[in-house]
């Protein structure tokens, strides 16, 4: 009972266990699994990323401008839907040239608004990519 | 005229978790009948594992059954396709995948602890056990770069390897994680709230655990001898210290009593397999498509998974059926119940643990 009592006391002088969310951000850890980034320049077109994609949120779409990539014979514009993703890394492991052309970083993906048209544009995309 | 009353529990409770029902059939205050209905969160996952993923794929889906015994769920489905595309894993990968799924049990276990505490109306417990609940979720997150889904496994090893620094951290939040489990202990047994309180409540004996076919801590709590690590020769857990953990009394504090004792013995593990962990690589490649069936069981938290899967040699899988340990529990539920008073079923309930998104998936 007293040494109960007694821990209670200490316990008015801790510091609180959580973290004071908004005025402290949260720093995530540098192996933090977040958004998959694409290096444009690197990347060899294989199309191994959008083969192993478990839920499919890389898509290769045909395009009118291309870049001067020279590997892209195909005029392939490369596409992520960050709310599709679930982070993995799949992607990441079956790229020939990872670091160089698709890397994962530990940033979290911004919270969709209804404006930002997520789903919408995204289905339009996977139409397309169906056609060809 | 009828005697007695029905009182639904369910499937929205203040006390439940997941959407459950249970209908009590109640003679004043004694529970006389029981029916149950788990299905409310079917979401089609082992017709969409057959029809829209890829066998390579698969292992993300079944991750998502359930959020506590992900890695349990991703380790089973990978372990049959590696038995059908004849994949032998090296000893580090093992070595890794039993790591994470013993700290895995000892997260869910605090979180089962913590609601029994919260059942008891024992807020100040309840916000404790969550609190330290952090040490083993700060490990996930460094070792597998995510807090609960792990997408740790694939076929052929695991996607990450544990570093020397990873390592030292892991070590120092187990030492301080085995020190609040053994206070736990203390309260456990010593608290007139959660040790006098639960003692000879919703109690199972060795002889019903044994006729129902009751698995996971709720059988061991009751002195049946039965844990798939035991049993299966896949994981070296012979190595690294493993000990079946039993109690005889069968009721509330016998549950919580073992799953503090698995919990520490789990603790115990990740510390001797982190000291000896082989050199190695940590993944290896397949080639080919899964052809044939293979069945695979492990034990996750709550009891015996079991996985059966069927290939045609093509991309896309004929059969994944997953069994979880809750859908197996149910007749011993079900029994437990009968003969309780119906103000401590929300109690009964919380000391089993049930997963219901992994037994409706």
């Amino acid at each position: 009972m007293f040494s109960s009592l007694l821990k209670a006391f200490a316990n008015l002088f801790k510091k609180p266990q959580t973290i004071e969310y908004p005025l402290t951000p949260i720093e995530k850890d540098k192996e933090y699994r977040g958004l998959i980034e694409y290096g444009e320049e690197s990347c060899i077109y294989c199309l191994k990323c959008e083969k192993v994609c478990p839920p499919g949120a890389i898509l290769f779409i045909k395009t009118d401008n291309p870049s001067v990539n020279e590997k892209n014979k195909k005029s392939l514009l490369y596409n992520y839907n960050p709310y599709l993703c679930i982070y993995c890394g799949e992607c990441v492991r079956a790229c020939p040239k990872p670091h160089e052309a698709l890397w994962q970083s530990n940033v979290k993906p911004s919270i969709a608004i209804k404006s930002d048209n997520v789903n919408s544009s995204w289905f339009e995309l996977e139409k397309l990519h169906k056609k060809v | 005229m009828k005697k007695t009353i029905n009182i639904p529990l369910g499937s929205q409770h203040i006390s439940l978790l997941e959407p459950v029902r249970f209908k009590f059939e109640c003679e004043n205050e004694k529970i006389v009948g029981v029916d149950s209905d788990v299905g409310f969160v079917h979401r089609g996952v082992e017709k969409a594992c057959t029809t829209r993923f890829k066998y390579d794929a698969v292992g993300y889906v079944v991750a998502r059954v359930c959020g506590l015994c992900a890695i349990t769920h991703s380790l089973s489905y990978t372990v049959a396709i590696e038995k059908l595309l004849n994949v032998e894993v090296t000893r580090k990968a093992k070595y890794l995948r039993i790591l994470l799924l013993e700290l895995d049990r000892v997260h869910s276990h605090m979180l089962c602890l913590s609601h029994t505490c919260e059942s008891a109306g024992f807020e100040a417990m309840f916000m404790r056990i969550m609190g330290d609940r952090e040490l083993i979720m700060e490990i996930q997150e460094l070792v597998t770069g995510n807090r609960i889904q792990f997408d740790f496994i694939s076929v052929g090893g695991v996607n990450r390897d544990v570093n020397h620094e990873v390592a030292k951290k892991i070590l120092n939040n187990l030492d301080a994680l085995k020190e609040k489990v053994l206070g736990y202990m203390d309260e456990f047994t010593n608290n007139w709230s959660l040790s006098l309180k639960f003692k000879g409540v919703g109690k199972l004996t060795l002889d019903d655990a044994y006729r129902f076919n009751a698995i996971g801590p709720l059988a061991r709590a009751s002195g049946l001898k039965i844990d798939v690590r035991n049993e299966i020769e896949y994981l070296p857990y012979g190595e690294i210290g493993y000990k079946m953990q039993t109690h005889s009394d069968g009721d509330i504090n016998a549950r919580n009593i073992v799953r503090l004792q698995e919990a520490l013995n789990s603790i115990e593990m990740c510390a001797n397999i982190l000291a000896g962990v082989p050199e190695g690589e940590i993944v290896v490649k397949s080639k080919g498509k899964p052809n044939g069936e293979s069945l695979v069981r492990f034990e996750a938290p709550r009891g015996e998974l079991m996985y059966y899967v069927k290939g045609n040699a093509t991309a896309m899988l004929d059969r994944v059926r997953i069994k979880t340990p809750t859908f197996s529990c149910i007749p011993a539920f079900s029994h437990v119940f009968l003969g309780s008073n119906y103000a401590d079923a929300a109690a009964i309930l919380a000391s089993f643990d049930p997963c219901l998104s992994c037994t409706a998936k």
